[in-house]
């Protein structure tokens, strides 16, 4: 089975420092894999193992996936290979989606493509649905399981009030939940072995923007509101209940 | 110098933070204090990213990655205020591969993993502390097998460990010291736990041995050279200590800096007080001084040889600059520190355990003199 992780590097969120003006600066925040798609990594490992076969990761970005150290934390999560589309962080979801449609017919087959439920910095949430179109194989979202049955996937996915288990026919494009694994830490074993594994480069072309990036500033801060409920469990629960309708 | 780390050092020090951030540990190790109780599962968890695999030679399955990587991964453990100091049993397989018969070794290796205590060795009594020579414990051969009689005190972590190696002078001829590799589960072996003020979650007992009944293959290394086996293996221990210490430290500073910016007194906070930012100079000081000692006697070990006097400077200062850094990280911190369940409590406890355990500052202060000395006669 050969399935490829579609991962993105992002600046790490814990060192990324609000302005009073609300503006991100990023100069102190380091690149890393984004932390939705370690789980992405983690699935599609498993699947590997499960079933036999290889983990391929794909990725795009800009000059932040020269650093060694970063490809091979990826390399070292569980990936048998990267290949880096080159182009950049800031591209939108389109551009994204069709540059790795593009990249992945280059890479010579593949049964199943996993992606996290959205990269750690913008979060759209919308590259795994525009891919599996581009690549015209069957789609889904909110993957919270997977698992290799003969020649399909079966899948459940976690709907408001009930839980759908649907097969699916090869090749597809999968986007997982944060909650389908725990993402393993890689071992020491594992970040020495990463630097041995094939890192490659397939150019891919990207159509024009089709989104216009206006402003990008933190939320606002609103102060807490300090409403404290006291009482027995039946009162406070009540007192809850009012509180939150009243909001 | 370059203390650069490698893409691989950072990331597996990088790995040990994403493992200590994953879960509250202080409030197991909290409760492992509270217990004394080894915290297997933190050890089994590091063990799991191939933390007993550093000093391992690769002969032997390990990885052989050298003490500065040791030494990384013990700063960034300290820092989130973990007790280092149980770990001690993982990077010193070097002992065994060196001293130990084919068989012990197999026993030894078997745990790599496993993250349960190992073995320890055992020299202190009742009546030879510092003084290891005046040891009482005594050893004698009577048909075809040998007996082991005697009374060791203070010995770290024998309560739980499967083996311990026991240091014995000969019942006929008392300037022969011998060590054996003895399985704790041997009828004659006794054990009584101590309570101790600090390092509870590693166990600290009397051990006592009524006849205890050994075969030849039983003697660890060569008969007769258990003292000088002893001696030597002291450094790294104490090297051990020092890198755990420096670590810890950085925890308590790292507490108190943060509640320094935030506790505000007569109208501002308390960091911004000259009694408290001469605390914090001398502190940031200490700190870098035993980074860069424990450092470099590191790269020592790893490039050409950590000396006695290196590893006996390392643990004496670091081990009471550590100490100083965490208490005054205790007065800024002040009703905090000391009331409550806070971790700084801890590791104040731990560390003053630190200055009189694995060689005492006294018997520090005399190999360094002695070693800097030695430099200059003649």
């Amino acid at each position: 089975m050969r399935i490829i992780a579609c991962i993105k590097a992002a600046p790490d969120d814990a060192d990324i420092v609000v302005g009073a003006d609300r503006a991100l600066d990023l100069s102190r925040a380091a690149w890393k894999v984004g932390s939705y798609d370690l789980n992405a990594i983690e699935a599609a490992r498993r699947l590997a193992d499960q079933a036999g076969g290889e983990v391929v990761g794909l990725t795009l970005g800009g000059e932040e996936l020269a650093n060694s150290k970063l490809r091979k934390d990826a390399l070292s999560r569980g990936l048998d290979a990267l290949v880096i589309v080159p182009g950049s962080a800031d591209a939108d979801s389109f551009q994204t989606a069709s540059a790795l449609a593009s990249a992945i017919g280059g890479l010579g087959g593949y049964d199943l493509v996993v992606l996290g439920a959205g990269s750690s910095d913008r979060y759209a949430q919308q590259v795994g649905n525009q891919l599996g179109a581009l690549l015209g194989v069957p789609t889904l979202n909110g993957v919270n399981s997977i698992a290799v049955e003969s020649d399909h996937v079966r899948v459940e996915r976690l709907l408001e009030d009930a839980e759908q288990v649907i097969d699916v026919a090869l090749p597809a494009v999968v986007s997982v939940t944060s909650g389908i694994n725990v993402p393993r830490i890689a071992g020491m074993r594992d970040i020495l072995a990463a630097g041995k594994k094939p890192v490659t480069e397939a150019s891919a072309p990207m159509p024009a923007a089709s989104t216009r990036l206006v402003s990008l500033l933190a939320p606002e801060q609103v102060d807490r509101r300090r409403t404290v409920v006291e009482g027995d469990p039946a009162e406070t629960a009540a007192q809850l209940a009012t509180f939150l309708k009243s909001l | 110098m370059d203390f650069t780390l490698t893409d691989e050092q950072q990331l597996l020090v990088d790995n040990v933070r994403e493992l200590m951030q994953r879960e509250n540990w202080e409030a197991y190790f909290a409760e492992c204090d509270r217990s004394h109780t080894y915290p297997e599962r933190w050890v089994k968890a590091l063990c799991d990213l191939g933390f007993d695999l550093i000093m391992l030679p690769e002969e032997h399955g390990g990885l052989d990655l050298g003490l500065v990587t040791l030494t990384a991964v013990y700063e960034e453990l300290g820092r989130w205020g973990a007790p280092t100091y149980v770990l001690y049993q993982l990077p010193c397989f070097d002992t065994i591969l060196r001293e130990g018969k084919p068989a012990q070794i197999d026993k030894v290796l078997a745990y790599v993993g496993t993250g349960k205590q190992i073995w320890n060795s055992a020299c202190t009594e009742p009546g030879a502390g510092s003084d290891v020579g005046s040891l009482q414990t005594n050893y004698v051969r009577r048909d075809g097998k040998i007996y082991l009689n005697g009374h060791k005190t203070f010995i770290t972590s024998s309560a739980h460990v499967p083996y311990l190696v026991v240091m014995a002078r000969n019942a006929e001829d008392s300037t022969c010291f011998t060590e054996f590799f003895l399985d704790m589960s041997l009828p004659g072996v006794r054990v009584e736990p101590l309570d101790k003020l600090g390092l509870r979650m590693d166990s600290c007992s009397d051990v006592y041995f009524d006849n205890v009944e050994l075969d030849e293959s039983d003697i660890f290394g060569r008969e007769g050279n258990g003292f000088n086996r002893g001696i030597k293996d002291f450094d790294f221990e104490r090297f051990l200590v020092a890198a755990s210490d420096y670590g810890v430290a950085i925890s308590a500073f790292e507490d108190a800096a943060r509640y320094a910016n935030v506790r505000v007194q007569f109208g501002k906070p308390i960091g911004r007080f000259q009694l408290n930012q001469l605390k914090f100079t001398e502190m940031a000081i200490k700190l870098t001084a035993m980074k860069n000692m424990v450092y470099e006697a590191a790269w020592h070990y790893d490039t050409d040889e950590m000396t006695s006097t290196q590893a006996a400077m390392c643990k004496y200062y670091c081990v009471n600059a550590a100490f100083e850094v965490v208490d005054d990280a205790m007065q800024v911190m002040a009703g905090v520190g000391v009331a409550g369940d806070h971790r700084i409590q801890r590791i104040w406890r731990d560390l003053r355990v630190d200055r009189v355990s694995g060689g005492t500052d006294e018997m520090m202060i005399l190999t360094v003199a002695k070693g800097v000395l030695r430099a200059y006669a003649n």
